[in-house]
């Protein structure tokens, strides 16, 4: 009864964290939705593109004292020069606006992407009227919407960054850290390889890259291929959001300690294991309500098939016993609360990055091999299953893997935690 | 079973320090003791013992018979633990605060709903207790503490330091919540560093300095340690040689001793001997500037015992 209780007061607290509420629900829901709409609801059919001809005018040079590495207009420039768009876009440099607009006018070449000198400048300082201009062939229509798609698409990635960025910053000074400057450039860097390697993903084909402007889709087989992969997309994000959910729950242990309810606690006629189970519990259904939340909004909102009954399951319940058990071992290694934002966020996105979780719509075989050794990989692998429409009896073996890796890193984080605190 | 509350030979050492230092003292049932010392003394390492946070590394401590050795559940079923630093949960609000800690006391339904009610009544918090705790005044979350404690009627509550820091209205309260707790049959174990409210509250003082009791008694008991003699500091306007002669032979003066400036003299009765002091003074013609009486106190006490002063 008492272990009910403590595991319901720690849940009523949940629902009033703001924080948790956005990681849990908000971040994961709108980055997929992000996505989603990013492929403008959807095309159907083959999509036969010509190749394209751009000119970059890039003018843009990096402000003084800028963390960032490159000007923005850089890796603007370089997206249309990437070797995943080289089989549909032929990109060109250009001295300045003259000539770019020459070559349009001349039909060298079908979009010119120009990038004032100040841009880096302006649009880090939220000043929108600095704008990049984009000048088009009239007679075209498809190929400069995805070059401008493109263009949005980075600056959004670079605002998420901003976005992501400031989370991190408020999260450390709400715990009365302040952020190490050092670590700033780390952060942007590990951004933007994930924003870098998603757009790669996005763009890789003319097919993709055609998705993202095609007209609304009908109803019907055509989306498959769309679908698949936002089943994909949102796995990944799915069991990012879990695992970072299952831990920030289970700080509340932590919390407690330095509130001094959990020594409070202790002064009660409740034994510890009753106190500690009661917290665990919590954390459990915190990751259940929220894996089953998630899903059921995929499933209607961005209409995910998750995979046959069994499947689906399975692929569930591995997630939610891995969750809690890294939650536990993790929790278990951290002094003070005020530690945690760096650990889950350095521990939480190495191992999700590594385990291709931000990748999950594309094949890479390094994340295929180092999520052989991450319980997010083996989560990842399940859901790949589930929604590839295998049977149950092929997710037998991820079930028992993430089952033994949960019961293991539960045990020795449980045991780490009765012995500092009971 | 006679003690309400009974420590005998208690240690605790962290490493190499000793914070309880074999600490014996009991308390009857229905009184109030207060563990009077300095920051440091080990009063909140007595009490963490004593409320089953920590072990002891030797002795023992019974509340209401039971041993919080071998049997801390009853002890802690006997027992009200309020906390040096407020311990409730922030986002949640004073009732919901209160609803937890009873269920965690094992009361439930109607018994629970009842014994919140009154208890908000007691910490005067009946309007404010929708509002989450971390809206509240420094004194209110002290009060909600306090409350914490009372749900399940211990027979014994221990209060750690509980006015500190808050404004004198709060404190107040506190202090009369803990007459009128004690009025109604509770033992109230209550550590402070402050004298005064030592010397209000207490039937039984326990003065704890460096891990030890070093002195046990009620208020007057331990006054006659130091005797019954006043202090009066008295600065005048002149060098103090002159009349330092003519105080010395005041009858009544027991002693009177010049320091940097301040002529310091210990009195049998103030009221009889200051005009004698005033007399001598003016017929050596020196003017007295100011005068300080210092009635015996407990700070006096500690001073006597340990040559340092209760309060840095
Ligand atoms: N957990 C602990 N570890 C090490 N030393 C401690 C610990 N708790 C208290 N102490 C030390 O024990 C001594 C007594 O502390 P405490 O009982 O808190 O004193 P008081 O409550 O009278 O101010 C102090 O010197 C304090 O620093
Ligand atoms: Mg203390």
């Amino acid at each position: 009864m008492k272990i009910l209780d403590i595991a319901l007061k720690d849940l009523i607290r949940s629902t009033r964290s703001l924080f948790l509420i956005g990681m849990a629900f908000a971040a994961p829901l709108l980055i997929t939705a992000l996505i989603y709409f990013s492929f403008g609801s959807i095309a159907s059919g083959n999509v036969d593109m010509p190749t394209i001809n751009v000119g970059v005018v890039n003018l843009d040079v990096l402000p003084a004292n800028s963390l960032l590495e490159a000007p923005l207009g850089e890796s603007i420039r370089s997206m249309f020069f990437d070797e995943s768009v080289q089989s549909w876009i032929h990109a060109s440099d250009y001295p300045d606006e003259a000539s770019a607009r020459g070559a349009v006018n001349a039909q060298e070449i079908g979009v010119a992407v120009i990038i004032p000198a100040s841009f880096t400048e302006d649009y880090l300082a939220g000043n929108k009227d600095t704008v990049i201009t984009i000048l088009q062939d009239p007679t075209l229509s498809i190929g400069p919407t995805v070059v401008r798609d493109m263009v949005t698409s980075l600056l959004d990635g670079v605002a998420g960054g901003g976005v992501a960025f400031k989370v991190l910053t408020e999260r450390s000074e709400a715990n009365g850290q302040a952020l190490d400057p050092a670590t700033i450039p780390t952060f942007f860097e590990t951004y933007s390889t994930w924003y870098a390697n998603f757009q790669r993903a996005m763009f890789h084909s003319p097919d993709k890259a055609a998705l993202v402007v095609k007209s609304p889709a009908e109803k019907g087989d055509t989306g498959n291929n769309v679908q698949s992969m936002m089943g994909m997309i949102m796995s990944g994000q799915l069991i990012f959001f879990s695992f970072f959910t299952g831990a920030y729950a289970m700080m509340s242990i932590l919390q407690e300690s330095e509130e001094g309810t959990l020594a409070r606690l202790f002064t009660t006629p409740t034994n510890r294991t009753t106190i500690l189970t009661g917290k665990f519990l919590a954390v459990l259904f915190t990751v259940i309500v929220q894996g089953a939340v998630l899903l059921t909004a995929g499933r209607y909102l961005f209409n995910i098939r998750w995979g046959e009954t069994g499947s689906f399951l399975l692929s569930f319940m591995g997630q939610m016993f891995a969750s809690v058990g890294l939650a536990t071992l993790l929790v278990s290694f951290i002094k003070s609360s005020k530690q945690a934002g760096f650990v889950f966020g350095g521990a939480l996105t190495t191992l999700g990055m590594i385990s291709g979780l931000f990748t999950a719509n594309i094949q890479i075989a390094a994340f295929d091999l180092m999520g052989n050794f991450t319980p997010q990989g083996w989560v990842l692998k399940a859901w790949k299953l589930s929604l590839a429409g295998q049977p149950a009896s092929e997710l037998v073996v991820p079930f028992l893997v993430l089952t033994t890796m949960g019961i293991v890193m539960f045990a020795v984080g449980a045991m780490l935690f009765r012995r500092r605190f009971a | 079973m006679s003690y309400a509350i009974e420590v005998k030979n208690l240690k605790k050492s962290f490493g190499n320090l000793q914070a309880v230092q074999d600490a014996s003292f009991t308390a009857d049932a229905g009184e109030v003791l207060s563990l009077l010392g300095p920051n440091g003394a080990g009063k909140s390492t007595t009490i963490s013992m004593l409320s089953g946070l920590l072990a002891p590394t030797g002795g023992d401590a019974s509340i209401m018979g039971h041993s919080v050795v071998s049997e801390p559940e009853s002890a802690k079923k006997s027992l009200g633990v309020v906390p040096q630093d407020i311990a409730l949960y922030p986002d949640l609000s004073a009732r919901e605060n209160l609803i937890f800690w009873g269920k965690m006391y094992g009361l439930r339904g109607a018994t629970l709903k009842q014994r919140v009610d009154e208890v908000l009544e007691i910490i005067g918090l009946v309007d404010r207790q929708k509002d989450h705790v971390d809206k509240f005044s420094g004194g209110m979350k002290r009060r909600v503490n306090i409350g914490a404690a009372l749900l399940h009627k211990p027979d014994v509550i221990i209060m750690d330091e509980p006015t500190v820091g808050i404004d004198p209205q709060s404190r107040r309260h506190i202090l009369d919540n803990v007459k009128a707790l004690n009025r109604q049959g509770m033992t109230v174990l209550y550590t402070t560093h402050y004298m005064e409210e030592a010397a209000e509250l207490s039937d039984h003082i326990a003065i704890m300095d460096k891990g030890r009791i070093i002195a046990y008694g009620t208020h007057d008991e331990l006054i006659k340690l130091v005797g019954r003699e006043t202090r009066i500091d008295i600065t005048i306007n002149a060098e103090g040689g002159r009349v330092l002669e003519a105080w010395r032979s005041t009858e009544g003066v027991a002693r009177i001793d010049a320091l940097d400036g301040t002529l310091t003299a210990l009195v049998d009765d103030s009221n009889r001997v200051l005009p004698r002091l005033f007399d001598a003074a003016s017929k050596v013609g020196v003017r007295i500037t100011s005068v300080d009486i210092q009635e015996p106190n407990l700070e006096t006490v500690f001073l006597h015992l340990t040559g340092r002063a209760l309060r840095d």
